[in-house]
């Protein structure tokens, strides 16, 4: 066993606070059914597409179920919108995540690093490049499906108000969307949460917010540093004055 | 059996009687078997009777119509059995078509699985309920004169079939023959649609009986019949993928699944009076659509008239959607393989970085 899989105060810190963890969760509820339900759809004709349909409860309500993870979905996009506007943290975060110019070049110098043109990793921040692109990349998506969506949702109302052609548009774009998204969210999933390097069989942050300090120190080196000058003396006096906590193992 | 045979023998020596009586010009050829009947009654075009004071039933065959018909080669109680004596004393007995039509028959009438079919029918069923105007075969294929259907002069011959539906069912037929079908019809074109193509002959059902080939969801299956076949739909000059547009769209999609209050072609294009888009009268001209759509869509403007109908998202014709569609497809393409690319890159670094202790 890793020393990383130790939930140890000295060697984990709180990444994801329990807001963004349930913002998390409840996005995850809502995504999955509206994949669920909008793959079977998408592929009604087939045997896989069918069985989904039949799970759904039939064809009406597989729509039904779509438009009410469909409202899910909008709510947590408005409690985050809540969250990042009028709660400190939120707000935050919310700073801390608007893309730079530097995560351009931190993205060059990562590709250059990974290849080996370049021997300096660069130093990435609390969020970096990648975690900047996985969310905005969402949060465009998301705003993309909801429009369309309600666009579809609420043709009835809006057939005196837009030309034909835009309904058609919406369907194209949220079929295309929603395969776009379906996606992203599987391939990168599998790979920062499932099957990359000191993650399988998975990583449990999104549910105990927590990440290794080996895992900081690697992927979040400017936070790690600010971290090990401000807080973690602090931490390792905490834990030197109070009994220490008996260990089953020690790696 | 007794009957049959001293019917034959009267046949036989009123026939030979009529050959020793014959007249070099007379109407009727009396070495006819059928002549006895003709030419003692049947033959006289003022042969009739009274059904009621005043009114009268012609009891006149047309005998050369007969000779023209699928039944040239039968006695004329070969179907009207009862008739055992000439002149008979009653009135014959209503004969069926069934009497020869059925399963199995030993004097070769040509039969399919038809007769049966007409029984679940709209006009069978009616005629069961006691409804005296119903028709049963004799309404649509005639009596003595009835033709095969590969005869032009025959009721029931493609190009007249309109007409003889027409007969009952007036009003239909008159809004029809306005109708895009009706027309060419009226033109000649043998492919154009008749009645009998959406509501088929004998198995002609209600729209609501889920066998029924004008039920919802086999609506767009019916049109498709003609509307699917390249080779005729360019000979007229219209898409052949229309139906599967219509399919593979929210309505279709819907349909197929059993959604039956969706709209399906007739709902849009009418059920009679189908003319074409640019026809001021169609329903589905662009100044109309607004008030077609608003049948379901009570909020329809003339916005619906502002785009294509029936796309096909991967064929250019449809316009935006297509781009929309293509850029999408390829978007998602690179995405995919830009994503998988940086994951190659991002696990070779580690691993390659792992290795040398970098």
């Amino acid at each position: 066993m890793s020393t990383e899989a130790h939930l140890d105060e000295l060697q984990t810190v709180e990444r994801l606070n329990l807001q963004v963890r349930i913002q998390h969760g409840l996005l995850m509820i809502s995504v999955i059914l509206l994949i669920l339900t909008g793959l079977a759809l998408l592929f009604r004709e087939s045997s896989f597409g069918k069985v989904l349909i039949e799970l759904e409860g039939g064809f009406e309500m597989r729509g039904t179920l779509h438009r009410a993870a469909a409202l899910l979905l909008i709510f947590v996009a408005f409690y985050h919108l809540c969250y990042i506007l009028f709660s400190r943290r939120g707000h935050e975060e919310f700073l801390q995540i608007m893309p730079r110019a530097r995560d351009f070049k931190d993205w060059l110098q990562m590709l250059a690093y990974d290849v080996g043109i370049s021997i300096q990793k660069p130093k990435l921040d609390r969020y970096s490049y990648r975690e900047k692109f996985q969310y905005w990349a969402f949060v465009l998506f998301t705003l993309i499906m909801i429009l369309s969506g309600i666009v579809l949702w609420q043709h009835d109302r809006l057939f005196g108000l837009l030309p034909k052609w835009s309904f058609d548009v919406a369907i194209a774009v949220h079929g295309g969307t929603g395969t776009l998204i379906l996606i992203v969210l599987t391939l990168w999933h599998l790979y920062i949460v499932h099957l990359g390097p000191g993650r399988f069989p998975i990583d449990w942050s999104f549910w105990n917010g927590r990440i290794s300090l080996k895992q900081l120190q690697e992927e979040h080196p400017l936070e790690y540093e600010r971290l090990a000058v401000q807080e973690l003396p602090a931490r390792k006096a905490r834990r030197d004055s109070a009994p220490r906590p008996t260990r089953e193992e020690d790696g | 059996m007794k009957g049959r045979v001293s019917a034959a023998a009267l046949i036989l020596t009123g026939t030979l009687l009529l050959i020793m009586l014959s007249t070099a010009h007379g109407q009727i050829p009396l070495r006819d078997p059928n002549g006895r009947c003709l030419l003692e009654c049947h033959g006289d075009p003022e042969f009739k009777e009274e059904t009621a004071p005043g009114q009268y039933r012609t009891l006149y065959v047309d005998y050369e119509q007969f000779k023209l018909s699928v039944h040239r080669e039968k006695l004329c109680v070969d179907c009207h059995t009862d008739v055992t004596l000439i002149p008979h004393e009653r009135r014959p007995e209503e004969i069926h078509c069934l009497q020869c039509h059925y399963q199995g028959n030993v004097v070769g009438a040509p039969i399919t699985e038809r007769p049966e079919k007409y029984k679940e029918s709209v006009h069978g069923k009616a005629l069961q309920h006691g409804n005296p105007d119903a028709p049963d075969c004799r309404n649509c294929h005639g009596v003595h004169d009835a033709r095969a259907p590969y005869d032009s002069l025959s009721t029931v011959y493609r190009m007249n079939i309109p007409k003889t539906c027409g007969r009952c069912h007036l009003d239909v037929y008159t809004v029809y023959l306005e109708s895009v079908h009706g027309v060419a019809v009226t033109r000649g074109v043998p492919e154009a649609a008749v009645c009998s193509d959406c509501h088929r002959e004998h198995d002609l059902l209600s729209p609501q009986d889920p066998r029924s080939s004008l039920y919802p969801m086999n609506v767009a299956g019916t049109c498709a019949t003609c509307h699917a076949n390249e080779e005729l739909m360019h000979q007229v000059g219209i898409s052949a993928e229309q139906v599967e547009a219509f399919k593979e769209n929210f309505h279709g999609i819907a349909l197929e699944f059993g959604v039956l209050r969706v709209a399906r072609c007739t709902s849009c294009h009418e059920y009679h009076l189908i003319l074409p888009s640019d026809d001021p009268r169609s329903s589905v001209h662009p100044e109309n659509l607004a008030q077609t759509c608003g049948q379901c869509h009570p909020n329809a403007t003339d916005n619906v008239a502002k785009g294509k109908f029936h796309l096909i998202p991967s064929n250019p014709e449809a316009g935006i959607v297509f781009w929309v569609s293509q850029f999408f497809k390829w978007l998602t393409i690179s995405v995919l393989a830009g994503l998988f690319l940086h994951i190659l890159l991002d696990l070779y670094g580690r691993l390659r970085h792992k290795a040398t202790g970098g």
